[in-house]
């Protein structure tokens, strides 16, 4: 009996022992942040190494499982097993390394991501043995239409700054539009002061119309475009200027302009002057008009006639 | 100075004055072809740039009124149309004036007008303020002096009449290049307001160009302008007829002459309008399709050049080349299509050059020829009525050469028609008196002086030519 009670107390302890060894991790790599909700949707990309730089985009609009896939077909010498693992923004994800083995004569990574919030969104990167990349931006669509100048307007006239979403991509939810304080954006609330900001929206479009401009409404305005997910902006500056601004380079032209007609006009009257003096010392068949108009007509007729 | 036996033959002076021009102008004003004449040949380039050369570069400002008073571009396009009409509406008026009064007077006025209808328009909060300033007041100050500027110019030169509008011309080609960035530049520093402010003050530069005209000595004129005494309606209205030279639209040459330009002008604009267009369709790039509008426009800039030097030379007449001018254009719009259905991008470059230089050739003649058929004195008021029915022309082209295109699909229709347009007015021309001889007709005998001779520019431009009609005139 005493036997039977030590094979048993043996065992347990060589279970014990044999226990602390086993690992309780599954081979699978833990996936990044959060535990996935099934009843996102799931969305698949696909990317092939073509070369250095590799960037592919994602634009997405609301919450979903996103499944990204990268495929290498690899070296000259190709082992069976390479290590390849995750970055979101430069940073490495947390035990996302994983061994791949080589099938079909090419190696394959795929994760899915959890898209639900603004901070999932941003670059995410498969690296195969922390050499090979390629990088998946993740983002609300892009305003690409936008003016790259500053939109000029007086002080107390009206401006218009306009954003638009390309036909190409998906249409927002609705618009926002930011000033810039600082550092910081102040949302634009056109239901609060209506008699200087008016915001009209139209699915692709959006125009901020800000009235009665002073000097401090110049600066940067953003246009936000609203997504599920987030929200995409773009920027324009507004420069408010005085009427005096263009008022010297006018008054500029408007002088030249005075000082060559007086210029024509005072020549012209010294070269009949002169004339007139010799055409006076002639005898001249014609005696016409106002000292003003003549000119070197006289002159050179009386010459003529002299000469024939 | 004899009259040559081919066809070869100098300006009418020569051939039907036999006597050197000094001797018979006794009072003669100043040399012609020369000395002050190049001077207004500088004044006319720098006005015609403000004026057409301006028309056309206002496109950069219609972008930003799109956007600021959210109108579409077709009503905003009413602006430059509203400018062009106004000012070949009012070109009677400013011959008219010119006749009434004098030149300087008219332009120097036309200038202010001008530049007055930007500076209004710079403060313009509704789009039809723009109608009114850019589109009327602006196009009547343009009306009131380029007519008389182009017939003051050509009434100081005789020999070089051709190659001195040519020159002037050219301005409008070279004008376009330098205001289109200068325009984008205003726009960018001082928005829309403070660049129509400052093409205001440009505009304003127009005043010095007319100033540099010199009145002319009214000598003969007090003794014939008391034959039209009386305010009483009748004479009032014979007066302005005559100073708008109604009579002309009596006479069998004009009117041919007035025919044949309008139905070139129905095609002339439409590859200006259609090229770029017709390029993208044919399948060359932004950049292609550009670029072949920029070559067509630089050989246009040339070909006003050389065929004012050519015509000049005298080896042919005026009418004759104009002729050719017109139908060689005709031919290189028809061709423009089918040069692109080859799919050949150097088929196309090459017609397209060949186009703007025959384009622009005719244009430095049509003016000269005018003279030509109603006589100097006369020549103020016939360009007026001239521009005027020539822009309903313009009016019927473009639209119909649209509608075209809607129709069939593609530019090929629209291009054939206008360039048979243009030898359809070749044809016309054809019909001119005297169109077959190899010498050029005399001169239209010159009006009685005893009922409405006034003073002003007639006696003015007698003075400054020396066609054998008004030395008649003189020595009465």
């Amino acid at each position: 009996m005493l036997a039977s009670w030590k094979q048993l107390i043996f065992q347990i302890l060589l279970l014990l022992v044999s226990c602390r060894h086993i690992n309780t991790t599954s081979p699978d790599p833990t996936p990044p942040p959060l535990v996935p909700i099934d009843s996102l949707p799931r969305d698949v990309r696909r990317a092939a190494f073509k070369g250095e730089g590799q960037i592919e985009k994602v634009e997405l609009l609301n919450p979903v499982n996103l499944e990204l896939v990268c495929t290498w077909t690899g070296h000259q010498n190709k082992e069976s097993n390479i290590t390849g693992f995750w970055r979101k923004d430069g940073l490495e994800i947390e035990n996302s390394h994983l061994t791949v083995q080589l099938e079909n004569e090419q190696y394959q990574l795929q994760q899915v991501f959890n898209i639900v919030s603004e901070e999932n969104l941003g670059n995410y990167s498969c690296v195969f043995e922390s050499e090979v990349k390629i990088d998946f931006v993740v983002a609300v669509p892009q305003i690409g239409e936008i003016r790259d100048k500053p939109v000029v307007t007086y002080v107390g006239d009206s401006g218009v700054i306009t954003c638009k979403m390309e036909d190409s991509k998906p249409m927002p939810n609705t618009w926002k539009w930011y000033k810039a304080n600082g550092t910081d954006k102040e949302e634009i609330f056109a239901a609060a002061e209506p008699q200087r900001y008016e915001i009209k929206n139209n699915e692709r479009k959006t125009k901020l119309l800000v009235n009665n401009l002073t000097m401090a409404d110049s600066g940067l305005y953003y246009c936000g475009a609203v997504y599920t997910l987030s929200t995409s902006m773009g920027h324009v500056e507004l420069k408010v200027i005085t009427y005096y601004e263009p008022l010297k380079p006018f008054m500029a032209i408007v002088a030249e302009v005075f000082i060559l007609v007086t210029a024509i006009l005072l020549f012209e009257r010294s070269r009949s002057k002169k004339n007139d003096t010799e055409g006076d010392m002639m005898s001249d068949q014609t005696n016409t008009l106002s000292p003003g108009e003549n000119n070197g007509l006289e002159g050179s007729s009386s010459m003529r006639q002299r000469k024939t | 100075m004899e009259e040559r036996h081919t066809c070869t033959d100098k300006s009418v002076l020569d051939m039907t004055n036999p006597k050197p021009k000094a001797e018979s102008q006794s009072d003669e004003a100043e040399d012609p072809d020369g000395g002050w004449g190049w001077v207004l040949v500088g004044a006319l380039f720098v006005s015609t740039s403000l004026v057409f050369g301006l028309m056309r570069s206002l496109g950069i400002f219609f972008v930003e009124f799109v956007q600021y008073f959210d109108e579409s571009a077709h009503a905003i396009s009413w602006i430059s149309s509203t400018g062009l009409a106004a000012q070949q509406f009012f070109s009677p008026l400013g011959a008219a004036l010119c006749n009434a009064y004098n030149a300087r007077v008219v332009v120097m006025t036309g200038g202010l007008l001008a530049g007055l209808g930007l500076i209004l328009a710079s403060q313009a909060t509704r789009l039809y303020h723009l109608y009114l300033t850019m589109g009327v007041i602006s196009g009547l100050g343009w009306g009131l002096v380029f007519t008389p500027m182009v017939a003051t110019v050509m009434a100081h030169f005789t020999r070089r009449r051709t190659l001195a509008l040519g020159l002037a011309f050219s301005s409008i080609g070279l004008s376009s290049f330098a205001f289109n960035p200068l325009f984008q530049l205003l726009v960018e520093k001082y928005a829309w307001r403070g660049a129509l402010l400052i093409l205001g003050g440009l505009s304003l530069n127009i005043v010095p160009c007319g100033a540099l005209i010199r009145p002319r000595r009214r000598s003969k004129a007090p003794a014939k302008v008391d034959s039209e005494t009386g305010s009483s309606p009748v004479s009032v209205l014979r007066r302005i007829s005559s100073y708008l030279e109604l009579s002309l639209l009596s006479e069998r040459p004009y009117v041919t002459y007035t025919l044949g330009i309008t139905l070139l002008n129905v095609g002339y604009f439409v590859p200006y309008f259609h090229l770029v267009a017709h390029s993208r369709h044919a399948g060359f790039s932004e950049y292609q399709s550009a670029f072949v509008m920029s070559a067509a426009g630089a050989s246009d800039i040339l070909g006003r050049i050389v065929s004012g030097w050519f015509s000049d030379l005298g080896h042919f007449r005026l009418i004759h080349l104009l002729s050719a001018w017109t139908t060689l254009a005709g031919v290189f719009i028809m061709l423009l299509p089918l040069s692109s259905l080859s799919g050949s991008y150097s088929a196309l470059m090459v017609i397209s050059l060949l186009y703007g230089f025959c384009s622009g050739a005719l244009t430095s003649v049509v003016f000269v020829v005018v003279p030509l058929i109603v006589g100097v004195e006369r020549m103020m008021g016939a360009l007026g009525l001239l521009q005027l029915i020539e822009s309903g022309a313009g009016l019927l082209g473009t639209p119909l050469s649209g509608f075209l295109k809607d129709v069939t699909g593609n530019y090929v229709a629209s291009f054939i028609v206008a360039g048979s347009f243009l030898i359809l007015g070749t044809l016309t021309m054809a019909t001119l008196p005297h169109y077959f001889s190899c010498t050029d007709p005399p001169p239209p005998p010159q009006r009685s002086s005893l009922d409405d001779k006034h003073n002003g520019l007639h006696s003015e431009l007698e003075h400054m030519t020396s066609s054998p009609s008004s030395d008649t005139n003189h020595r009465v």
